[in-house]
């Protein structure tokens, strides 16, 4: 089966992500990274390396690396001279005044460099799946011309990939956030990647984007507040210590990787220390970096760059007809729109709209693009919704506790047993009492249906085996089953309308049972000791009774004195936990102690044994209060 | 779901067609039939992929986990070897001390499987080096690394974080 992803072809980074299960994924590369870096070199052996691994040697082989091939894609020689004057590779004109590289003498068009970074996506998303990508989704900026898109579309071909479409970056954006799905809607998406700037104005109706303006920057991106954070820090430590750090190609290396984080912690704390010691030495010995800069402070060596996207937002909206008023959601794409003085910005601009941002602003382009892959190859459409269920479900068993054999929100249809037995010696019916809700006692939740299994066959407690199983379907019909393992004898149920309640009402449920949850959690406690405390002194009747005269008088006296004990205390309301508890343990000590003496002292095959029924293959989870 | 209308359609008398041609009704149940299974079809691959992959990931999620405490903590030895350097310029109970610390640390480090490597005189190799410039002069021969400036650390098969280094030109 084949299998579409949805590519954000980036300038700088590049994302895959596909839909698994009809939700979108983001695919790890095989460096273990999200994001793989836009860049394809040619080694002096001959050999073609892309991502990380092409961006690692970059440095020493400048000439033959190429990034930012973005730039290039689908234009003309003459039209990318101020382009050209960025890059360290060399860049000519080839036929048409088509723009060519020269690598390792060698000519080769910017979409082959593109289809190197595809291929290896693709190639990284088919080991992540475990499954052949063979088409594909890519995105391009909305300014982008027909023979951009054509040659990114042929980029795609020369990858091997069958590109179901190509789709612009703010469409994809809008498409991760669902807006496709809103009547008449304007939205504006404002891109801040790390390199360049878009900001685009869309109209969406019947599921149809239509791309009204875009306006942006080609050079201002996260890359460009980084270097405001090295310079500062540059520039601080000249005047300390007189040394330029700028020119030592390491010490502006560990600046840049340095400013970098101070940046991105400076979006969640507003301060942070810059620590860089042995950054470089001089006659006196060696020097250290340490700074500490505040979110203000980088505020105002970034204002600049964040009044620049004040330009074209208003451009934008001014080639579109319309004003900020006029916008209903605002999309924040790039990851240097988690600065908050961008987001700041946008709040400004566009005044009164909370930016969606939800979604990872760095991979959300590529996520809305395998939305669209999905729905081109059919998978969106036809997948099925699962749904889940909002609240637990379970039964009521002895003490009057819920035992839940569904949780809340487990994906459905599904299927769940367990197995109960008895209380009390010779039950022949069980009451099963159908319960929905998060409260630890029965009484606390909301009751779906009872209905009662006879016939079981007169037992010792704890002996007979009641299956019980609940099974939801698809629409949230649920059928309880209770079955008598020993004869065979059934009983069920089904319940329609459980997964009918409204939002309002299981919000309220489950906000119910956070409130209580100390108090259900002692009360749970205390009847479980109750419980337990009853069987042990049940156990210990009955091993005395089947001893007989062989139980020593002084330790059956005792054992008659703590199940008296017992009884009293279960049988008062406000019952002494720990006294209870204790009683139960002297008592259970008690029991051993008579068990292992009497094998001492009998032959055997002596008395029966008074260990707790056997529970086969299937252990026994809870028993059914007794039924009246 | 069947839809009502048609139902009744297929009910009425006289509408009865020979055995062997199929009606227009069974061909779109056949049709959606198929498309259903292919979906089920499909479900259960992704399920299956998806559990395989989980259970891949689940032995990775540790190991990733180790990795975003370990890699800031690679900063911290680099900033050892730097600082030791200059060692000759303190008191010997000073340095020898420092020392001291170092070794700990690489220690528990290595306890972990985490082994520093050397770097000098081997071939530039991207997967295991990242390259901060070329250095020139030299009778050796280009593409040989010459310069350790941060040393590369491997964790069992894996290169956790490569070297970087300057290449002869």
């Amino acid at each position: 089966m084949a299998k579409a992803v949805g590519i954000d072809l980036g300038t700088t980074n590049s994302v895959v992500a596909v839909m698994e299960g009809g939700k979108p994924t983001v695919i790890i590369n095989s460096d273990g990274g999200r994001l793989t870096p836009s860049v394809v070199a040619y080694s002096k052996t001959g050999e073609r390396l892309v991502g990380q691994l092409a961006k690692r040697q970059a440095a020493i082989n400048p000439e033959q690396t190429i990034y930012s091939a973005k730039r290039f894609v689908g234009r003309r020689y003459s039209e990318v001279q101020s382009e050209i004057k960025n890059v360290p590779y060399r860049v000519t004109a080839g036929p048409n005044d088509a723009v060519r590289f020269e690598i390792a003498g060698k000519s080769v068009s910017p979409e082959e460099i593109s289809s190197s970074v595809l291929r290896k996506l693709a190639d990284d998303a088919s080991k992540y799946i475990g499954e052949k990508v063979t088409d594909a989704v890519i995105t391009v900026p909305a300014y982008f011309n027909d023979a951009q898109r054509q040659a990114t579309k042929d980029a795609g071909k020369i990858a091997g990939l069958k590109v179901l479409r190509i789709i612009n970056e703010p469409t994809a954006a809008a498409l991760a956030y669902g807006l496709d799905k809103k009547k008449n809607e304007t939205i504006m998406v404002f891109d801040l990647g790390g390199g360049t700037f878009d900001v685009s104005i869309l109209e969406v109706g019947d599921g149809v984007f239509e791309v009204k303006a875009t306006s942006g920057d080609t050079h201002l991106g996260g890359d460009d507040f980084d270097k405001r954070i090295v310079d500062w820090l540059a520039q601080g430590f000249l005047q300390d210590q007189g040394i330029e750090l700028r020119k030592d190609r390491q010490a502006l290396q560990r600046l840049t990787e340095a400013a970098e984080k101070a940046k991105i912690e400076l979006s969640s704390v507003v301060e942070t220390a810059i620590s860089l010691p042995f950054i470089t030495a001089d006659a006196a010995g060696p020097k250290h970096l340490e700074m500490k800069l505040a979110r203000a402070k980088f505020d105002q060596l970034t204002a600049d760059l964040v009044e620049r996207c004040v330009g074209p937002v208003k451009q934008a909206l001014k080639d579109s007809k319309l004003s900020e008023s006029d916008i209903d959601e605002v999309v924040l794409v790039g990851g240097s729109t988690r600065t908050p003085a961008v987001q700041a910005l946008v709040r400004r601009l566009i005044a009164g709209k909370e930016p969606n941002q939800s979604v990872n602003p760095d991979e959300v382009v590529a996520i809305g693009a395998a939305i669209q892959a999905g729905v081109l190859a059919g998978e969106v459409k036809g997948v099925v919704l699962l749904d889940v269920t909002p609240l637990s479900l379970g039964i009521e068993t002895l003490g009057g506790v819920m035992t839940k054999l569904v949780e809340r929100n487990t994906t459905i249809p599904v299927r769940r047993s367990e197995v109960f037995s008895t209380a009390e010696d010779n039950q022949t019916a069980v009451d099963v009492h159908i319960l929905q809700g998060e409260r630890e006692l029965a009484r606390d939740n909301r009751t779906l249906g009872h209905f009662r299994l006879e016939g079981i066959r007169p037992a010792q407690r704890s002996l007979p085996q009641i299956e019980v199983t609940f099974d939801i379907d698809a629409n949230g019909i649920v059928t309880v089953t209770a079955r008598d393992k020993d004869t065979g004898k059934t009983q069920e149920i089904t319940i329609s309308g459980s997964t009918q309640l409204s939002r309002d009402e299981i919000d309220r449920m489950v906000k119910d049972a956070q409130g209580h949850a100390d108090e259900d959690r002692r009360r749970h406690d205390e009847i479980e000791a109750r419980n337990a405390a009853n069987s042990v002194a049940y156990q210990a009747e009955r091993q005395i009774r089947e001893l007989g005269v062989s139980v020593p008088l002084n330790e059956k006296a005792r054992a008659e004195q703590l199940i008296a004990d017992i009884q009293q205390l279960t049988k008062s309301e406000s019952s002494d936990i720990a006294r209870l508890r204790q009683l139960t343990s002297d008592l259970q000590q008690l029991v051993y102690g008579l068990a292992s003496a009497s094998q001492g002292s009998t032959a055997a095959g002596g008395p029966q044994s008074t260990t707790p029924p056997p529970g086969g293959d299937d252990v026994i989870d809870a028993e059914f209060r007794p039924s009246k | 779901m069947a839809n009502s209308s048609e139902d009744k359609a297929e009910m009425e008398p006289g509408n009865e067609r020979p055995a062997d041609v199929e009606s227009p009704e069974n061909e779109r149940l056949k049709a959606e039939l198929s498309r259903e299974h292919d979906l089920y079809l499909r479900t259960l691959a992704d399920f299956d992929n998806y559990r395989r992959r989980i259970e891949r990931e689940r032995a990775g999620s540790a190991h990733a986990g180790k990795r975003d405490l370990v890699l800031p903590l690679l900063e911290v030895l680099d900033d050892f070897d730097r600082a030791l350097e200059h060692l000759g310029d303190v008191p010997e109970w000073m340095s020898s001390g420092f020392v001291a610390i170092y070794r700990r640390l690489n220690s528990i480090l290595q306890a972990q499987g985490i082994m520093p490597y050397e770097s000098l005189g081997d071939r530039f190799d991207p997967v295991r080096h990242e390259a901060v410039g070329l250095m020139e002069g030299q009778d050796i021969e280009p593409g040989t690394v010459v310069a350790e400036l941060s040393r590369g650390y491997t964790w069992g098969d894996e290169v956790l974080r490569p070297a970087r280094v300057r290449v002869a030109q």
